[in-house]
């Protein structure tokens, strides 16, 4: 390999633009485990992070010494701060799985992350490191660029069209990098082990009574499958940490290491471990092949939700095209057909001068406008039912405040 | 017209070779390109230096040189799980706290096996926490935990006056005939604390 070729590699690796759908899947993966993890330590939280925690900050600092990224060397030592910096991590962590102000919040979840596992660095397994090293590089990933709050407030804004742009992966690369190191550094540390080489590593750890979870079928735990299973770990560590790479043989891999995680995780007592590890697989498949998955998906789920509604929006006019594209960008399981008045035969029955400059929403029943179209939207986009649920207690008390007031 | 026309030439090509020059780094400025790539060049060889088991001096060095920064910035991170040898004894630790009045009681850290499978997913903080503190290395850890116990509701109200730190395990052991067993439980205090009256503040 020449330089010139290796350059060339390096910069089609980093640089060559691509879709930003794994990233952005990946940011609300990431975001779902980060507020699990919260979730699960919300019950010890003081007794982890608080005043009197089980290690105290001086003790922690005497053991790391060094200046670190760590929120709670610099704040006041007391619960209402120690517990104000848990529901700032949590808004901010639920923010990131929504996408709004997914930069910032990717900065403050980082912060944060950072702080309480540096303020106890005891209590920390591998999915809660690899949530933290993830999360430095996701700050800057394209992460908002779909699926995200901040996508739908642009193109409102008309900064945006329907059309995901594609971008540079640089960051997304050492995520997946990150994973790769992961398996690759796990598969170094253990064939230096005697228990590994020799094949009884799990014989050994399947006799931890602290970290059995289900009861294992007995003709598992015999010594011939446990050493197979074993040298079978050595290879799966170098394979996902080497060969992932290699496009032909990824998906083999990586559903090879979705099996392994899933044994993993009904056999031993490592809670989030798995899920924390496997919520970065989404960044080594394709955006096309995702996109299939989910059209598939969208194709059989779709017809659950009854009959597609039409949207016939005024496409000269700014407004109602900008309300059209925020709705195909909502609108993730097809059911709306948006249609250009300006293209013909699209009417529906409504005529041009009652749809101008305004969004009608054709029914069976005729057009709708106004509250009457955001009702009928809103009952056939799932991600708006909330919308629909809220407009429906509003017309349930409607009669009532009305009478009242009369 | 023609004043205009010159005026404007020059600035239209300098904007074309602006252009050119970005499509030429990926739609970035030179700079950024140079800054990005350092960035990657940089933060890759620092974790695999950081993170691989190779005992070389140079690298030894190399980790040293990185610690500010990636202690600092959080980026520190090691992926021997399980290994180089897997943990082969079943251990747990117990706090025997004996009271100013003579009597004792033994409080008792979460237990996986004990619990049910939701208080497994929210306990299991203290099976990596008990795991750290029965490591001899971490000794600097157990004043914390003894005084801890000791500042717990229900035993501070019994005015505790020491705290013991037990440890119990028992070692898994491979048999003849290759089969593993969990061999006898075996118990000693590791560490001995007396409490301190603004320990119970």
């Amino acid at each position: 390999m020449t330089a010139k070729s290796f350059l060339a590699a390096w910069n089609e690796f980093f640089f060559a633009e691509q879709s930003p759908i794994p990233i952005a899947l990946f940011r609300v993966i990431y975001g779902v485990m980060v507020v699990a993890t919260l979730l699960l330590l919300r019950p010890d939280w003081a007794e982890w992070y608080g005043p009197h925690a089980w290690v105290s900050l001086p003790t922690m600092q005497g053991i790391e010494p060094g200046p670190r990224l760590n929120l709670f060397t610099v704040m006041p030592e007391s619960y209402f701060w120690v517990q104000a910096l848990f529901w700032v991590f949590l808004v901010s962590a639920a923010c990131l799985t929504l996408g709004l102000l997914t930069r910032a919040n990717s900065v403050v979840v980082y912060l944060c992350l950072a702080s309480m596992q540096q303020r106890n660095l005891f209590i920390l397994h591998g999915g809660d490191t690899f949530l933290r090293v993830a999360g430095f590089f996701l700050i800057f990933a394209p992460a908002g660029a779909a699926f995200s709050a901040d996508r739908l407030i642009r193109i409102w804004r008309g900064k945006e069209g329907v059309e995901i742009r594609p971008r540079r992966p640089w960051a997304q690369r050492m995520i997946q990098f990150e994973l790769a190191l992961v398996y690759f550094v796990g598969f170094c540390w253990k064939v230096a082990g005697a228990p590994w080489v020799e094949g009884s590593a799990l014989s050994y750890i399947y006799h931890l009574d602290e970290l059995q979870r289900f009861p294992m079928p007995s003709w598992l735990l015999n010594p011939t499958i446990l050493k197979l299973a074993t040298w079978f770990t050595l290879v799966l560590e170098f394979a996902l940490g080497v060969l992932i790479w290699i496009k032909e043989i990824r998906y083999y891999l990586l559903a090879t290491g979705l099996f392994f995680h899933l044994c993993l995780e009904y056999s031993l007592n490592v809670p989030m471990f798995q899920w924390d590890v496997l919520s970065a697989y989404v960044l080594f498949i394709d955006a096309r092949d995702l996109e299939r998955v989910w059209n598939r998906i969208r194709d059989r789920v779709g017809g659950y939700f009854g009959e597609r509604v039409t949207v016939i929006y005024d496409g000269s006019s700014e407004r109602p095209r900008r309300l059209a594209n925020l709705l195909g960008a909502i609108d993730i399981f097809g059911r709306l057909s948006l249609a250009d008045l300006k293209d013909s035969g699209v009417q529906l029955g409504v005529r041009a001068t009652e749809a101008r400059d305004k969004t009608v929403v054709g029914t069976n029943f005729g057009p709708r406008q106004g509250l009457d179209a955001v009702r009928t939207v809103a009952s056939a986009v799932p991600l708006l039912w909330p919308v629909y649920a809220v407009l429906r207690i509003q017309k349930l008390f409607k009669p009532a405040t009305s009478t009242k007031a009369r | 017209m023609s004043r205009r026309g010159k005026e404007t030439r020059p600035g239209k090509r300098a904007s074309g070779e602006k252009e050119l020059a970005r499509a030429q780094f990926f739609g970035l400025r030179k700079w950024q390109y140079i800054a990005i790539n350092a960035f990657l060049i940089f933060h890759t060889l620092a974790i695999c230096c950081w993170c691989m088991p190779f005992g070389s001096p140079f690298i030894a060095a190399c980790r040293e040189a990185l610690r500010p920064y990636f202690v600092w910035s959080g980026l520190f991170q090691s992926w021997d799980m399980f290994s180089p040898l897997p943990k082969s004894a079943n251990a747990y630790m117990e706090a025997l706290v004996l009271y100013k009045d003579g009597s004792t009681t033994i409080w008792g850290f979460p237990r996986m096996e004990q619990l049910t499978l939701t208080e497994k997913y929210s306990k299991e903080r203290y099976r990596k926490f008990m795991e750290s503190v029965l490591d001899e290395k971490n000794a600097t850890l157990w004043p914390d935990v003894a005084r801890h116990v000791a500042r717990l509701p229900e035993i501070r109200g019994g005015n505790p006056q020491k705290v013991l730190l037990v440890a119990r395990w028992s070692n898994v052991v491979r048999q003849e005939d290759g089969t593993f067993a969990r061999g006898p439980w075996d118990e000693h205090v590791f560490y001995r604390y007396d409490v301190k009256p603004e320990d119970l503040q």
